[in-house]
């Protein structure tokens, strides 16, 4: 078998001490292959974007495991982990997250300069293709503020390509977006993993977005309750309304 | 109105300390001083102090309202247009620009008269501390008595709150002009062009001291008067570093562009693209790293001419009339200076609370926490190299006539080592204030999530 992109084993991460603890992450699994779409899903504080801090290095868990190909990030230092984020992590977010006074063109370059100082010859041609690739060959001198959402998205998209990454993680990429804009944005991520083999995990609350995934994981209360394979919409719909319900009663019975 | 103006104050406390200091300092400085006019005023007072002291007052009563008013304005400013987006927003749910300048007033004037208030209260102890001083120094004779100045300080709080509320109204209404759009600060580049009066002021500015200049050397020689060369020359120096900061945004992007072949690395890359396409962002600490340079090398330069070439045998009032002229001139240099550092301090405090989330940003992307640092002080560093190298090109419209006119030639014989050293303290200012001013944005990156 070969190593997964990321494997997430019994992950909690709790917020607080005390009474007022909140365990935002529960004892989570979670096992992506290489070259898969994975959508993560759940209802609003089901831990969707603590998971992915998380699985980004970006915060240290409570407990559990956090393996990115082959490689154990929670037993790393923050100077280590810092190094590991920007060489096999690709990071896609709802706000774009694009320097303003960088051009299309530097901001893809910038993980590059981030890792290794300057950009030679090789590196060039590869920006420029990474841009090419998701649709932006001609704008590549443009200011992100001269671009529209769906296309600071795309940029984005080609920066989180830049280092060859291991995984891409991306938390609500669409939340931004009008639906077309929105679809054109999944199709560039989906055709990521068929054509170049890169393995994203995306984090959405989008049953249309969960539909263009390999697999849909499905998360209540920092746990995975269950998954779907080649997901359609409605399917994941379906069960989001479910799971909705599911925690509207276990909140009641709290009360 | 008030209420909403009080909320957005809570939320905006870094950026509101900016102006509440700009204020404080500014009733202090001026608070110390107006009240030598109402003592001259007394009936008390004999006539011959009261000159003095009516002079002493009023030069730096009017030097410190245009510098408060240089330096409340550039805060206010800089808190306004960081707010853009949240102006923008209110625009959007039906805010009239009426209602959006007065907010930004009332928010301004709260803070001001907390400031100002403040302000006067020190004034009223350091004032009688200058009187002191003033009469162990032997420029005003002990008969002399402090009355107090309550209606001098009630009369410069009053003008500290105009001179506010003048900054406020004319923040107020740039950010309120144009479509009702959200646009995000952070994204507006600075590669447009320049309001046509900056250049109106530049060009006045310029054309003023180079005509004075030009006269000065042309018949300052002759004056019977030795103290006309340094009335004419004095404030040049200041007046071209004020004009030239209206062109703040364009320096600095051509002094960027000349500096990019030393900004290597990561950190410097992305301080070469910062200071070049969002020159209108750091141009707020440019103008008074200029104003900080021309005015501390001109006036000290000055100083030290006049003291070395003041003809032997005048008469001992006019000795004394230089004496004062000299305090007078080193006071207001220490004012300025004052003024413009803390005015170093408050813009990138101001500038760098706003860019926690670009910080942030960096950090997601792998930056370490040594390379955001590194590209924030070579922001810095490009900023003190641009503005030190304006202020001393400013200052030589001071130096260079002045030198000439007292017979020293067109370089001055000694004391060349005094612009070097203030110089690297501006440099110095101007990078530990940066260093300073991201400690606390970083500390801070954790939470901007
Ligand atoms: N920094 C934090 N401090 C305290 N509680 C937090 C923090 N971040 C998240 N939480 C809590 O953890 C839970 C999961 O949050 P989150 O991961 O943001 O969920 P989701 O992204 O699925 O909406 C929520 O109950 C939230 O209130
Ligand atoms: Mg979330």
């Amino acid at each position: 078998m070969t190593t997964p992109a990321l494997e997430v084993t019994g992950l909690t991460r709790t917020y607080g001490t005390g009474a007022a603890a909140v365990a935002a992450l529960n004892g989570l699994d979670l096992v992506c292959a290489p070259g898969t779409f994975t959508a993560v899903m759940g209802p609003s504080g089901s831990g969707k974007s603590t998971f992915l801090t998380c699985a980004g290095a970006l915060e240290q868990p409570t407990g559990g495991r956090v393996v990115i190909a082959g490689q154990d990030v929670t037993e790393l230092t923050e100077a280590r982990r810092t190094r590991l984020r920007r060489e096999r992590i690709g990071f896609v977010f709802q706000g774009f997250h694009l320097l303003p006074y960088l051009t299309a063109e530097q901001n893809v370059a910038l993980p590059l300069r981030l890792a290794g100082g300057r950009i030679d010859a090789a590196a060039r041609p590869r920006i420029r293709e990474l841009l090419d690739r998701v649709g932006l060959g001609d704008r590549t001198g443009h200011l992100p503020a001269q671009l529209s959402g769906g296309q600071q998205q795309r940029v984005a998209i080609a920066r989180a390509l830049a280092t060859g990454p291991d995984i891409i993680l991306a938390d609500e990429p669409t939340g931004a977006l009008d639906s077309h804009t929105a679809a054109s944005v999944l199709a560039l991520l989906r055709s990521l993993v068929r054509e170049l083999g890169a393995t994203v995990v995306m984090v959405t609350h989008d049953p249309v977005a969960a539909a263009y995934a390999d697999s849909v994981v499905f998360l209540v209360d920092g746990r995975a309750v269950g998954r779907m394979e080649n997901p359609a919409a409605e399917a994941v719909a379906g069960q989001m309304a479910h799971l909705d319900e599911l925690t509207a009663r276990t909140e009641q019975e709290l009360v | 109105m008030l209420t909403l103006a009080l909320r957005s104050l809570r939320h905006r406390a870094t950026a509101m300390t900016a102006t509440f200091v700009a204020i404080l300092l500014g009733t202090a400085v001026m608070g110390s001083f107006t009240p030598l006019i109402q003592v001259a005023l007394e009936p008390g007072t004999p006539s011959a102090e009261r000159e003095t002291l009516l002079i002493l007052g009023g030069v730096v009563g009017a030097w410190g309202t245009v510098i408060a008013l240089f330096s409340i304005v550039s805060t206010v400013g800089v808190t306004v247009r960081q707010r853009e987006v949240e102006i923008g927003l209110l625009r959007t749910v039906g805010a009239e620009p009426r209602q959006v300048r007065a907010l930004v007033r009332a928010e301004t004037l709260l803070v001001a008269l907390v400031a100002a208030v403040l302000g006067a209260a020190v004034a009223s102890l350091t004032s009688r501390a200058l009187l002191d001083l003033l009469q162990s120094g032997g420029v005003v004779s002990e008969q002399v008595a402090h009355s107090g100045g309550l209606t001098a300080l009630a009369a410069t709080v009053v003008l500290l709150l105009l001179v506010s509320l003048t900054a406020a109204g004319m923040a107020g209404s740039r950010a309120s002009r144009g479509p009702a759009t959200v646009v995000l600060s952070e994204a507006r580049t600075g590669t447009g062009r320049l309001a046509w009066w900056r250049w109106v002021v530049a060009a006045v500015a310029v054309g003023l001291a180079s005509s004075s200049v030009a006269m000065t050397m042309a018949t300052g020689k002759d004056a019977a008067d030795p103290s006309e060369a340094m009335a004419m020359t004095g404030s040049l120096g200041l007046v071209v570093a004020v004009g030239l900061a209206a062109l703040a945004p364009l320096l600095l992007r051509a002094g960027s562009w000349v500096l990019r072949p030393l900004l290597g690395g990561t950190s410097g890359h992305l301080a070469a693209y910062n200071t070049s396409r969002r020159s209108h962002l750091l141009a707020g600490v440019l103008a008074p790293v200029m104003v900080l340079s021309a005015a501390s090398v001109s006036i000290l330069m000055l100083v030290g001419i006049d003291e070395r070439t003041l003809p032997t045998g005048l008469p001992p009032e006019v000795v004394e009339g230089f004496e004062t002229a000299n305090l007078l001139n080193n006071v207001v240099t220490a004012m300025i200076c004052a003024f413009a550092a803390i005015m170093v301090v408050n813009a990138f405090a101001a500038l760098l609370a706003d860019r926690r989330l670009e910080l942030y940003r960096l950090r997601l992307l792998g930056a370490t926490p040594g390379q955001v640092r590194g590209s924030i002080l070579a922001e810095a560093g490009v900023v003190a190299a641009v503005g030190t190298v304006i202020g001393l090109l400013a200052a030589q419209a001071t130096i260079v006539p002045f030198a000439y006119v007292r017979g020293e030639g067109l370089v001055p014989d000694a004391q060349l080592w005094l612009p070097p050293v203030l110089v690297a303290g501006a440099v110095a200012l101007t990078l530990v204030s940066a260093a300073g001013a991201t400690s606390r944005a970083l500390r801070t990156t954790s939470g901007a999530r």
